[in-house]
């Protein structure tokens, strides 16, 4: 596969028709900016549902982490020659500002370093005025999915 | 200033009453519900709870296991509900922190998680718990860090 056919499959996977998509990635309102295959990131779109609302009326944290976990898992799979995905291993969530619920948010993940057998990930929430909300480290392992 | 630390104190009200102000409670938040959470134990001495889960399928990913961050939701669900039955139901502890390890996949379904405080400090929390699938073996392992407060003073 040339890198302009390896974009277009993912390109494929992370767009088209929501009903496509994972149920979890759903859930998060997933809305795909763009993605670089070369430097390993992925930036989206995310609206999380009044189901992910804390007793404080924000975002509850983990829901947060599900987000982040999102675009550093695309960010560790587009790396790799598709069908892949990128499971992780561990990863650790600053929770910076509320999150609020129904909003439009911005995710960012980035590979950080990828190794023959693990991928290091680095992620970013902000809101629509480009405040950072949240933030997250990862380390995975890359999996063949072919 | 020392009543606003109340983990030390005999508890106000025992592990059963406890336990039952929290199954009766008809103001569960939205996540709660979500997760299809149950507090089914409360051990207030050890600073100790267990919450039972009814995972649903919409938590998914694309191999059909739960998205590490739904199990996530699930630890931090136990680990802040620890912090508020620690503070005698005075306080809340929004997460500063939280680390999680995934060691095993988790398939939607019955899942279990306990929870613990390490300390509860006037200014800062410390939690840690594990999630577990529904044949007892252990999925995930997470620690937190969180800031207690009093519940008014949220939004």
């Amino acid at each position: 596969m040339t890198p302009a056919e390896v974009r277009a499959h993912w390109m494929d996977v992370l767009t088209g028709d929501t009903t496509s998509f994972p149920r979890a990635t759903a859930f998060l309102g997933f809305e795909l900016i763009d993605i670089d295959i070369e430097a390993g990131w992925c930036e989206a779109w995310f609206t999380l549902p009044s189901a992910a609302t804390n007793p404080g009326g924000n975002a509850q944290g983990g829901f947060i982490s599900a987000v982040l976990d999102e675009v550093m898992s695309v960010a560790g799979s587009i790396v790799q020659p598709p069908p892949a995905m990128s499971p992780t291993l561990q990863m650790t969530t600053s929770f910076i500002r509320p999150v609020p619920i129904g909003q439009r948010l911005k995710g960012r993940g980035e590979v950080i370093r990828r190794g023959r057998a693990a991928i290091f990930t680095e992620g970013w929430l902000w809101d629509a005025a480009g405040k950072q909300l949240a933030g997250a480290t990862a380390s995975c392992i890359p999996r063949s999915l072919a | 200033m020392s009543s606003d630390n109340t983990a030390d104190t005999k508890p106000a009200r025992t592990d059963a009453e406890m336990l039952a102000r929290f199954q009766n409670s008809k103001k569960r938040p939205p996540c709660s519900d979500t997760l299809g959470m149950r507090l089914t134990e409360v051990e207030q001495d050890a600073k100790r709870i267990r919450m039972d889960f009814d995972v649903p399928q919409m938590f998914a990913n694309p191999t059909g296991a739960v998205q590490g961050g739904f199990i996530a939701a699930m630890m931090d669900e136990a680990m802040s509900t620890c912090c508020i039955i620690a503070s005698n139901v005075t306080m809340t502890a929004p997460t500063l922190e939280m680390k999680t390890s995934y060691l095993r996949r988790l398939m939607p379904g019955q899942a279990h998680v306990e929870a613990r405080i390490l300390k509860w400090g006037r200014s800062a929390a410390f939690m840690e718990a594990d999630c577990f699938d529904h044949e007892g073996k252990l999925v995930a392992k997470a620690t937190a860090t969180a800031i207690p407060m009093a519940f008014k003073r949220l939004g």
